[in-house]
């Protein structure tokens, strides 16, 4: 109890949420740094330059795929069709290419970033429009699109000899050592990032997922904000599906199954919170570096493959309860009320 | 909306049966043996397992919450059954102690939503990986197939003269069970009265973090129960136990009229839409349909069952003003 | 002291409203109702809880759709279809909960929907930054615009709110209670802010139930009764005494029967140091059995929070509760519940009842277990209950199995009566129990209070409603700023004393 004006009221709950905000990402970086750490120190082959390469190009499409997934949590959904999007797409494209070899690059490029942004519309639709709960509806078109899969590839691959040489050696390459692919990636989450921060829309991202209410009262068109969102998500899906299929090659039906949940587990990981409005893609993508760099370095030290998934449910725990305690300190700071 | 809703449901209820009549119409046009006794009651073993979890899931989506974590219990439950039975411990005893497994990872998920307050959805889309590893990480790769038959029997025997499966006794007890305690006790009551509005719930006295921790520990039971059919129908246990299965059961409660935001729907239409699926499913099998094209008409159907109160509301909508926008922004 | 600029000339009318009607489904919201908004003056806009204030505001905002009626702005009818078009036009509103987005900065909550552009189309952070530090700085503010708006306070979050009405050109600014839950510093702060508006020739809206603020600030008085259009007048030609009148539809002494000098027992409900980290502190008093003990405050000054720690809501911090010479440490509703007290919650259609469910559903909620024969519900016995206790409380319905969001608010009111009543306990809290009821209602929630402790039932009652408090209770208690600050017997109180005790600021003289 002071004699201080009560303007100037709770100094310490104010800061405490500020810094937290602004520091998620550089916490996950010094997590992945302690982590690097650990496993160098448990094995050498970790910090060995083609080891770091390999884990780079594993979270490459690791990370646009979170930061797909990051979009949609933004504005408060979520998307479990995320990976049944990427095997969609893939297949669809390794399927075309295979059919016409005459096929050029801007085709390969345009076909899947066409269909990726239609199977994201039909689920901005559901839920935008729709109004289904975003869980009920992706988990729907989670099956529709991994279904539809199966029954256009009748049981069938994609085998890499069916495919134009170019569209695999093209991931392969090397710009001044580094794999494109790792390039590619970074670029397209740089871009992404760029657009949320710098652009209405991004923030308009920002503003339907921090206050629904709000945004009602402000006058923000939701529905047309979360719909986008989809499209956006849809359209990412795109290219990270075609990513895949150049890197594996061999494009079967399960392509990237179960990505929805990879693709959740590093965002979350990343801080992008499940209650919307907070966490950037940069941070998804640094999700998905620590995932992958989890996934390498017990591949190293030879623990069984099956701690993978049980390591990034926990961690999808863990992260969420992590973030509802900074939403619980938001609520707090704003006079919110507790249920 | 207001004095209607409690009316809507019979009617969904008799389109359901409706549904299942017309499905079975027409599997019967695709096999002669379809009306045979012994076919009805043998297909009704495939929608047992998830018909047991879609009973569960039923109890936490009359909450408002959600557990998409029930087919990863089921996978826990099977090997910690292998164990028991590589251990020797007779059936009687392992049995009761699988469901209590079960229990305790709802329970675990339950603690979680209700006392920590983390979002159901993301929660028990950890879990779900977290106890499908601990499965993997607690079994054997190959899998474990030395079951003693007394193990089996809860899935595979039949009774009443070989015609009725045990599973199906099974569920339907508990069946009978969830429906009176969802429709006739105040458990029910105040589990329904949480999905509507949680903060008048606990003004009212309602223990909700009780409630709420009680309704996934009963979910996780009879996932548990549904892990000792599980091995008894397919002889194995392994991490990858029900893997997939969820989509089914979500779509079995949200077909089944069970309002995916809480405080409506009826038991005994989540039990007909199981019904249905798994005419429907019986039929696309005897129809040479293959698993994936399923897949696909399971989708639809949960799309479709989501979209029926929106489809609803647009048309009431067109016929008379709206609640406000407001109130449906806050409903977010 | 404001002084209102010399008479002479009125401005012409920037804004009409025209006969302006809106129904909810069967429930009707705002009938014909018609007034001007000049420029340069402050227009208030007053009526009781419900009378129809806030749908006006939507209605004008773009964020309801009228029915009936048009409004015209400039000489031209315009209907906007978001509140972004309507500040476009220059009308723009601040609401009494802050309406701002939590997890982005001051700057971007100022500049949302209008966000000055840079290269490429994107968002020119620096001119954004320069443009809220002006905004803010016009309403007097010096916050740190790349703030970000989680953890600023709600008189903060005020002045953001008005910055960001003025960063489109308002012409119209309505303020929706701006100052309930500000001290009466800040709120002069905000209203030194709103004069100033008003002298550059901005016509202002203002919302209040306040009368010393519509008298300090107001040119023009609109009342709004039952959702229909009462009276406009210049504000010189009415006083507090015609206002209330005209608000409540009654002279005011004929409001309130008092109650005949009851018969007071034990104490049944003893408060010791309670206290609530960053709440309240240290509050003790005791309600006796038979007793009506108001409690008296300014909103936001910590009452709801003192009731809602007793029944267990929020777990007292410090402190003693005594029930019926039973120590009890409140946890739960439950459990206060069982000790017999029961609370009547302010908010009663999000925290009182369950809006979707039946009015015996409702009733019986937290008597499940009493009317349940080995954990089965009697169904027949419920609704006997039901009906005997809508009976009672004279619930207006065709079918105790009508949905209570079908009921009007005076009987939904009744309805949560019943329910908490069935618990049969021995002290009762009332938080605002006749906020936004009709009249016929209030008087019959008034004569239902006294029969109760006449009965012997402890009640506490709290209530910004003056006249109510001062009619109804037998003690006075009022609280500031989380402190209890004064206590009048039935006879010392007035009108006058309650309020100044209730506008004493912590660090003046406690």
């Amino acid at each position: 109890m002071s004699e201080a004006p009560s303007v100037a009221a709770r100094p310490g709950s104010r800061n405490l949420v500020e810094v937290v905000l602004r520091l998620r990402e550089a916490g996950v970086v010094v997590f992945l740094v302690v982590l690097g750490l650990a496993f160098g120190l448990a094995t050498d082959r970790f910090l060995s330059v083609q080891n770091l390469t390999t884990v780079a190009s594993s979270a490459a499409i690791l990370a646009i795929a979170a930061c797909a997934q990051a979009i949609v949590l933004i504005t408060r959904n979520l998307d479990v069709s995320v990976g049944s999007m990427m095997g969609l797409v893939a297949y669809l494209t390794a399927d075309w290419a295979a059919t016409h070899p005459g096929i050029t690059p801007v085709e390969v490029v345009a076909i899947p970033l066409m269909i990726g942004t239609v199977l994201g519309a039909i689920n901005g639709l559901l839920v935008a429009y729709g109004r289904v709960p975003a869980l009920i509806a992706t988990l729907g078109t989670m099956s529709l699109y991994r279904g539809f899969t199966y029954i256009y590839a009748h049981g069938q691959e994609v085998t890499s000899s069916r495919l134009p040489p170019w569209m695999l050696s093209s991931v392969d390459a090397r710009i001044g050592g580094l794999p494109i692919l790792i390039l590619v990636s970074i670029a397209i989450v740089a871009v992404v990032a760029w657009l949320l921060h710098a652009y209405p829309f991004g923030r308009r991202l920002y503003a339907v997922g921090s206050n629904g209410v709000a945004a009602w009262f402000f006058g923000l068109r939701a529905e047309r904000v979360v719909f986008f969102a989809y499209v956006a998500c849809g359209f990412l899906c795109g290219i990270a599906g075609l990513l895949y299929a150049a890197r594996v090659g061999t494009v079967t039906v399960v392509l990237a199954n179960g990505w929805e949940m990879s693709s959740l587990a590093s965002a979350v990981i990343g801080g992008v919170s499940v209650s919307g409005g907070s966490g950037t893609v940069v941070g998804a993508a640094l999700g998905a570096v620590v995932l992958a760099t989890i996934d390498n370095g017990l591949v190293l030290l030879r623990v069984p493959e099956f701690w993978r998934m049980f390591i990034q449910g926990a961690a999808i725990v863990a992260a969420v309860a992590v973030d509802a305690l900074i939403a619980e300190a938001i609520r707090r700071s704003t006079g919110g009320r507790r249920r | 909306m207001s004095t209607s809703a409690k009316r809507q449901l019979p009617l969904w209820e008799m389109a359901l049966v409706v549904a299942i009549l017309a499905a079975g119409a027409w599997s019967s046009t695709l096999s002669p043996y379809y009306l045979s006794v012994d076919q009805l009651f043998g297909s009704t073993r495939a929608f047992i397992i998830p018909g047991l979890l879609a009973l569960g899931l039923a109890v936490v989506v009359s909450l408002g919450e959600i557990d998409i974590s029930l087919a990863s219990i089921i996978a826990v439950g099977t090997v910690a059954l292998s164990k028991l039975s590589a251990a020797g411990v007779p059936f009687a005893v392992a049995a009761p102690i699988v469901v209590a497994i079960g229990a305790l990872c709802g329970a675990f998920n339950g603690l979680l939503v209700a006392k920590w307050r983390l979002p159901s959805l993301a929660v028990t889309l950890g879990t779900m990986g977290a106890f499908r590893g601990l499965a993997f990480i607690a079994g054997s790769e190959v899998g474990y197939t030395d079951f003693d038959d007394v193990y089996l029997w809860l899935g595979s025997d039949y009774v009443f003269g070989g015609v009725v499966p045990v599973s199906l006794i099974l569920f339907a007890l508990a069946a009978a069970g969830v429906w009176f305690l969802m429709h006739r006790t105040g458990y029910g009551r105040r589990c329904f009265s949480i999905g509507l509005n949680p903060d008048a719930a606990w003004f009212a006295g309602v223990d909700v973090v009780g409630v709420k921790i009680r309704a996934y520990a009963l979910a996780g039971a009879l996932a548990g129960a549904a892990a000792l059919v599980w091995v008894g129908q397919y002889g194995s246990a392994r991490g990858d136990n029900a893997d997939g299965s969820i989509l089914f059961v979500v779509t079995a409660v949200v077909l089944g009229g069970m309002d995916i935001n809480g405080g409506r729907g009826t038991l005994s239409g989540v039990v007909l839409a199981l019904f249905l699926l798994g005419t429907i499913r019986n039929g696309l099998g005897l129809a040479n349909v293959g698993g994936p094209t399923q897949t696909v008409v399971l989708g639809g159907l949960l799309v479709a069952g989501v979209l029926r109160p929106a489809a609803a509301a647009a048309i009431a909508r067109l016929s008379r003003p709206a609640k406000t926008r407001e109130a449906r922004a806050q409903g977010e | 002291m404001p002084t209102v600029a010399a008479e002479p000339v009125i401005p012409a009318p920037i804004l009409l409203l025209r006969r302006i009607g809106k129904s909810f489904g069967p429930v009707r919201a705002l009938e014909d109702v018609s007034f001007d908004v000049r420029p340069g003056r402050v227009h208030g806009l007053v009526g009781e809880n419900g009378a129809g204030k806030s749908t006006l505001v939507k209605i004008i905002t773009g964020l309801e759709e009228a029915d009936e009626g048009e409004v015209i702005l400039a000489g031209r009818a315009v209907r906007f279809r978001t509140p972004i078009e309507a500040r476009n036009h220059g009308i723009a509103a601040v609401y009494q909960d802050p309406k701002l987005f939590p997890h982005l900065s001051i700057a971007e909550n100022i500049a949302m929907g209008a966000y000055p552009s840079g290269w490429f189309g994107t968002v020119d952070r620096r001119a954004m930054i320069d443009t809220a530090r002006e905004h803010l700085a016009r309403v007097g503010s010096d916050l740190d615009p790349k703030r970000t708006v989680a953890g600023l306070s709600v008189a903060e979050h005020q002045f953001v709110e008005i910055a960001r009405a003025l960063s489109s050109d308002v012409r119209v600014l309505i303020l929706d209670e701006p100052t309930s839950a500000l001290t009466p510093t800040e709120a002069e702060r905000l209203f030194a802010v709103v004069r100033s508006l008003r002298d550059r020739g901005t016509a202002i809206i203002l919302i209040t139930h306040r009368l010393e603020e519509i008298e300090a600030m107001c040119d023009d008085v609109t009342v709004l009764r039952d959702r229909r259009h009462v009276a406009t007048l210049p504000r010189a030609e009415v006083d507090r005494a015609k206002l209330v009148q005209l608000m409540v539809g009654r002279p005011l002494e004929a409001l309130f029967a008092r109650r005949e000098r009851p018969t007071i027992g034990e104490d049944v409900l003893r408060v010791e140091h309670l206290s609530l980290d960053g709440v309240f502190d240290d509050v003790s008093f005791s309600v006796r059995a038979g007793e009506i003990v108001g409690m008296g405050g300014l909103v936001g000054a910590g009452r709801s929070e003192i009731a809602q720690t007793l029944f267990g809501i929020t777990p007292p911090t410090a402190g003693r509760v005594v029930l019926k010479g039973v120590e009890v440490a409140p946890q739960s509703p439950k459990q206060m519940l069982a000790r017999g007290l029961a609370y009547l919650p302010e908010d009663r259609d999000r925290d009182g009842l369950i809006m979707p469910e039946t009015i015996t559903h409702n009733i019986t909620l937290p008597i499940l277990d009493s009317l349940s024969h080995w954990t089965v519900v009697d169904r027949a016995g419920e609704r006997r209950l039901a009906e005997s206790a809508s009976q009672t409380y004279r619930v207006l319905t065709p079918s105790v199995e009508t949905i209570v969001s079908a009921l009007s608010g005076g009987n939904r009111q009744k309805v949560a009566f019943a329910k908490w009543l069935a618990t049969e306990p021995v002290a009762l809290i009332l938080d605002e129990p006749t906020h936004g009821i009709d009249i016929g209602s209030k008087a019959q929630v008034h004569a239902m209070v006294a029969q109760l402790a006449d009965r012997g039932l402890a009640v506490l009652l709290i209530s910004s409603d003056l006249p109510e408090l001062l009619a109804m209770s037998d003690r006075i208690l009022v609280i500031a700023e989380g402190a209890l600050v004064a206590e009048f017997a039935r006879d010392e109180a007035t009108q006058e004393s309650v309020m100044m005790a209730a506008a004493r600021q912590r660090g003046g003289k406690r």
